[in-house]
């Protein structure tokens, strides 16, 4: 990647970022004592460790099996993905483990903050999806050559000390991924009255003041992207990093459409794209899978619409503070190989997310709940989530179809730009307006 | 003119800043109820116009509730206000033709003196010239002139309690309400502040009503003083009547410096004037008195005033018809005044005896000496209730 | 020995308040004051010296539109929050008599604050959305015909819950100021023969005026940092500083962010300077 070094700049700042942090903090922050290899046993019993991530990946029925299967504690802390990042780049004593998203590795990787996985000690590693070591899928998926901070863009670094992505796999792994899904809009069928199958539609007059879009400006602007391509008003060297002149004319088209109404509202978090669709104030939007499974668990259809232009991709991964050794650095490898060995991926798979490791997940799904999730078939019975809630009736198909369908069609994935300041800039602009 | 200058004196005398018209206040049945308290019963009172009447008792006995119904700032729950002749309680304040000062004077404290007294003429509507020159004849009346720019915080009590007095006069009201106009004064102010308002009410000729607790206030200042207790008028009249005559036990207590014995009627002799009547008391033998509407076998009392009285030594043969032994407590010297407080030595009661200095000095008694205390029939009043 | 004691003691009684107070609050402030000068390129911040986040906020068309924003929420919320909490202090105060009552009638006052604000963002939905009740009823007395969509996520929302909010902060210290104000003051105007509308302006508004001014410094501070609420209730669609600053933080951008902090920061004390100018409050405190 051509643009490493300017993120090489990232070093000074996050580190300064740090200072002011850690400064405002004063001295109050409650700094781990730095683990060593006091403990002189093999026992990683008394270890506890502590995780960041976003509230979709820390769940407590994963950290009491975790406990339970491992026999050690973890501690999670669920925060928004700002915060997660902020926390990751300038508060390295706060954590054990970053739960995080691969976009934002070209943000945390430069602090130094995470140390390499070794992946000779990760198991399950040659079962990993392919997406994240080669980011090839299967002969002619529109994944091959998506855009955008793509995972195995930054999955690799070059040596165990480095701070550098590697556009080959190495033995030294960023994050060790976790979960991951594809995105695209959602929508009400019963008020739209037909099917959507275009990304154009966002703009579409017919649903002027009834759609909305995602305010958090690096995903959104992709979305934003995605619809303009869609309705041929723009094309794109790359939706994952715009130059300045893409972001000026995409962000024009965006005032425009603001001005004309187009928008009901922005929403941020998860329980407000829900409640706006619920509640009818939207019927088309960008949507995260989740939500459109809660707008559906209120009895109200919803549709997580396939689309022809493809969908925009997310990853997550676990990986592992600079500060972690000994005991505590094998309890965190424990419970990654713990992560790939099937029953979270199970756990994640009833849920609609992917596994990085689906066959390990495999074993642990009964062959209906496969069918469903992973191979588009119709349900033979009804699907419940793993908190109990009936998510699909029996007779009911994935909305996308099967996984190679929805993650072979992926065309972009979330990204870190380079003209990532100019963009939040551009952004405000758009919120201003 | 409370601190006395020439100006100022000269200020409230001005012969052209009067008015004569006065009106008469007539209080019939009046009763105030806070629920189930009853705070005045039944008051009928007639207040002649151009007299200045108190209003006098305890806190709590119903006077600051009687003027503010007068006012009308408190709604009577029955009876009448009749003010002139005209019913007013269901008349605001202002249209009453009374103004009031109130206890602790309630100046606007953002506006200024001036603005304070022009207030009652702004708020009527009169024009503004001649609101000015109202306004500075009144100031002059109370001496506060050259204050007229200053805000009310910046004076001293006594300067407040004119401006509230202006504030009052200004609207020229026919009846001027005082609640407790002195009692935030120091006592030489109250003193000289009483002469000063009893000058102003003449000048004005208006009536005025004022509220006190302190029996010198209202005998130095009223035509007419009321004394009140729980909500009802125990006796109407002129200062020297309350203090010579008392008709209550109460008031004979209230008005101050009376020795008060209570006993049993068991004999009336009737008599032109006041009847003379004889009262046992308990331990203490029977005393004569002079009363009315007295019933033998009934529970009443007799009040002597202590200026009243006698103290001789024992070894004296002539005794007054009333008399007793006593132990003299303590001597108190208050300057014209002596005070002797003694004990009665049948009972151990207290009792007051006071007697011009010069007198005590001339025929001076130790203290626990025992000697006879003795007063005369005509000096002791008997008290029905 | 004793003597020295008593020589220390004042300055240890105020050593704890002091210490809070710097470490909490002079020591930050501080410190984003001299972020806001460093410099700023891509992702990286170096300390340094430079006016270019200055200069890059005072020549931005979106930093002006932002604070223009923000200024109208803060003028319009402050004039609701006023004529609504006047009459709420003033009915509180001279027409309850009884504490219990006030206390009652308070706590009722800070219901909006029971909840999370993405619950009272939810809970605005069934009453001001498309479908909601105050659609229906509009729709159902023949007063409009479509649903009317300004009610929710626009500026009138936005307006709607912080007016919600803040009233309360409007109303305790003009309750506070009218509770000081003599009931003989009252007696004394009608006594002179002011009308209930004379009595309240020449004499209830002038002494609530410190009141007024506190809330005001409550209502305009609290309204010009606002962000979450000026995001839920507007569905992201208005702007104002707090959510600029909280988007540069967002995104790491942390010297543009302390240089916005910092001129918001001045701003609002330039309000708050300008009221105090205007009324004297020392009555109150």
């Amino acid at each position: 990647m051509a643009n490493l070094t300017r993120r090489q700049l990232l070093r000074t700042g996050l580190a300064a970022g740090a200072m002011v942090t850690a400064t405002q903090c004063a001295r109050g922050t409650p700094n781990n004592p730095a683990p060593g290899p006091t403990v002189n046993t093999n026992q990683t019993k008394d270890v506890t460790l502590r995780f960041i991530g976003t509230g979709v990946s820390q769940i407590n029925e994963i950290r009491q099996k975790a406990e339970e299967d491992l026999g050690f504690k973890l501690e999670m802390r669920a925060l928004s993905t700002e915060e997660n990042n902020q926390i990751a780049i300038t508060q390295a004593g706060q954590y054990d483990v970053f739960d995080g998203e691969y976009f934002s590795l070209p943000l945390v990787v430069p602090s130094g903050n995470l140390q390499p996985v070794d992946v000779s000690r990760i198991t399950a590693f040659d079962q990993i999806v392919p997406i994240f070591t080669t980011g090839q899928l299967y002969d002619g998926a529109k994944v091959n050559s998506s855009q955008g901070t793509a995972p195995h863009r930054v999955m690799f670094l070059t040596d165990q000390e480095s701070t550098e992505f590697a556009p080959e796999p190495t033995n030294w792994a960023t994050l060790i991924p976790f979960q991951y899904n594809a995105d695209t809009l959602g929508y009400r069928p019963d008020l739209v009255g037909r099917e959507i199958t275009s990304w154009g539609e966002l703009f579409n007059e017919e649903f002027r003041g009834k759609t909305s879009i995602l305010d958090i400006p690096s995903i959104g602007i992709i979305d934003a992207a995605m619809v303009v391509e869609a309705l041929g008003l723009m094309t794109f060297g790359d939706k994952g990093n715009m130059t300045r002149e893409e972001l000026d004319q995409i962000t024009q088209i965006l005032i425009e459409q603001k001005r004309a109404g187009q928008f009901r509202a922005f929403w941020k978090t998860f329980d407000e794209s829900v409640n706006l669709m619920s509640s009818g104030e939207v019927v088309l939007q960008s949507m995260w899978s989740p939500a459109v499974t809660a707008v559906k668990a209120q009895g109200i259809e919803c549709i997580y619409a396939p689309l022809q232009e493809g969908y925009r991709a997310w990853g997550g991964g676990i990986g592992l503070s600079r500060n972690l050794s000994g005991i505590e650095l094998d309890a965190a490898y424990e419970y990654i190989n713990w992560m790939l060995d099937g029953w979270v991926g199970a756990f994640l798979g009833r849920q609609g997310y992917y596994s990085a490791a689906p066959e390990n997940a495999k074993k642990f799904m009964s062959q209906a709940e496969w069918d469903f999730w992973y191979e588009g078939k119709a349900a033979t019975e009804d699907m419940i989530d793993p908190f109990g809630t009936k998510l699909e009736s029996a007779g009911a198909v994935r909305d996308g179809g099967s996984f190679n369908d929805r993650m072979g069609n992926v065309v972009v994935w979330n990204s870190t730009m380079d003209e990532q300041t100019y963009l939040v800039q551009k952004w405000n602009e758009f919120v201003a307006a | 003119m409370i601190t006395g200058t020439t100006q100022q004196t000269q200020a409230v005398s001005r012969p052209d800043v009067a008015f004569v018209h006065a009106e008469g206040v007539m209080l019939r049945s009046l009763t105030k109820k806070y629920g189930s308290f009853v705070a005045v019963e039944n008051i009928n009172l007639d207040i002649p116009a151009g007299s200045y009447c108190c209003l006098l008792g305890p806190s709590g006995c119903g006077k600051t509730t009687t003027l503010r119904m007068i006012a009308g700032h408190e709604e009577a729950t029955s009876g009448d206000v009749i003010i002139g002749d005209r019913r007013v309680n269901d008349l605001p304040p202002a249209k009453r033709n009374t103004a009031m000062v109130f206890q602790n004077y309630a100046l606007f404290p953002h506006k200024t003196v001036r603005q304070n007294v022009e207030f009652g003429l702004k708020m009527r509507g009169v024009k503004m010239s001649d609101r000015a020159q109202r306004v500075n004849e009144m100031l002059e009346v109370v001496g506060l002139s050259q204050f007229g720019d200053r805000k009310p915080t910046l004076l001293s009590g006594g300067q407040q309690q004119r401006v509230a007095l202006a504030r009052a006069l200004v609207t020229r009201p026919q009846v001027l309400l005082l609640d407790e106009p002195l009692s935030a004064l120091d006592e030489s102010l109250r003193v000289k502040t009483r002469g000063e308002l009893r000058k102003l009410q003449r000048q004005f000729g208006m009536t005025f009503i004022q509220v006190t607790h302190a029996q010198d206030e209202a005998f130095s200042l009223a035509d007419q003083i009321v004394v009140m207790d729980h909500g009802h008028i125990d006796q109407i009249g002129i200062p020297t009547e309350i203090f010579s005559a008392p008709a209550s036990r109460f008031v004979a207590r209230f008005v101050g410096d009376n020795n008060i014995f209570m006993g049993k009627v068991t004999h009336v002799t009737p008599d032109t004037h006041a009847a003379l009547i004889q009262l046992q008391v308990d331990r203490l033998g029977t005393f004569l008195c002079r009363g009315q509407a007295a019933d033998v076998g009934m529970t009443a009392a007799c009040s002597v005033r202590a200026d009243r009285m006698v103290l001789k030594p024992h070894t004296t043969d002539s005794h007054t018809p009333n008399h007793l032994s006593v132990r003299i407590a303590t001597v108190e010297f208050t300057g014209y005044v002596t005070r002797v407080s003694l004990v009665l030595e049948a009972t151990g009661e207290e009792a007051l005896y006071k007697v011009r200095t010069e007198d005590w000095m001339a025929q001076p008694l130790q203290e626990g000496q025992s000697v006879v205390l003795g007063w005369s029939t005509e000096d002791c009043i008997f008290l029905s209730h | 020995m004793l003597k020295s004691w008593k020589s220390v003691e004042p300055y240890l009684l105020v050593t704890p308040q002091t210490l809070v107070f710097l470490l909490f609050l002079v020591f930050p402030i501080a410190t984003i004051f001299i972020v806001s000068f460093w410099e700023f390129t891509g992702y990286s911040m170096t300390p340094g010296f430079t006016l270019e986040n200055y200069r890059n906020i005072f020549t931005s068309q979106v930093s002006l539109a932002t604070y223009l924003n923000t200024f109208k929420f803060v003028g319009l919320v402050w004039f609701f929050t006023l004529i609504i909490g006047f009459p709420v202090a003033y009915f509180l105060a001279f027409y309850i008599d009884s504490l219990r009552w006030q206390i009652i009638l308070f706590l009722v006052c800070t219901i909006p604050f029971w909840t999370s604000n993405i619950i009272r963002m939810i809970s605005w939905i069934p009453f001001l959305g498309r479908e909601g009740l105050l659609n229906k009823l509009l729709m159902g007395i023949g007063l409009t015909s479509q649903p009317i969509d300004i009610f929710l996520f626009s500026d009138f929302a936005v307006v709607l819950a912080m007016v919600h909010l803040y009233t309360l902060f409007m109303i305790v210290p003009i309750f506070n100021s009218l509770m000081r104000i003599d009931r003989n003051l009252i007696a004394a105007a009608e006594d002179t023969g002011a009308s209930g509308f004379q009595v309240f302006k020449e004499v209830i508004l002038p002494l609530s005026q410190p009141g007024i001014a506190i809330g005001s410094i409550f209502v305009v501070t609290l309204t010009m940092g606002e962000f979450v609420t000026v995001r839920l209730m507007s569905g992201g669609q208005a702007a104002s500083v707090g959510y600029l600053i909280r988007n540069q933080i967002g995104s790491l951008q942390y010297p543009l962010a302390a240089a916005n902090a910092i001129i918001l920061l001045i701003v609002t004390l330039a309000i708050i300077f300008g009221i105090l100018r205007t009324i004297d409050i020392r009555k109150e405190l």
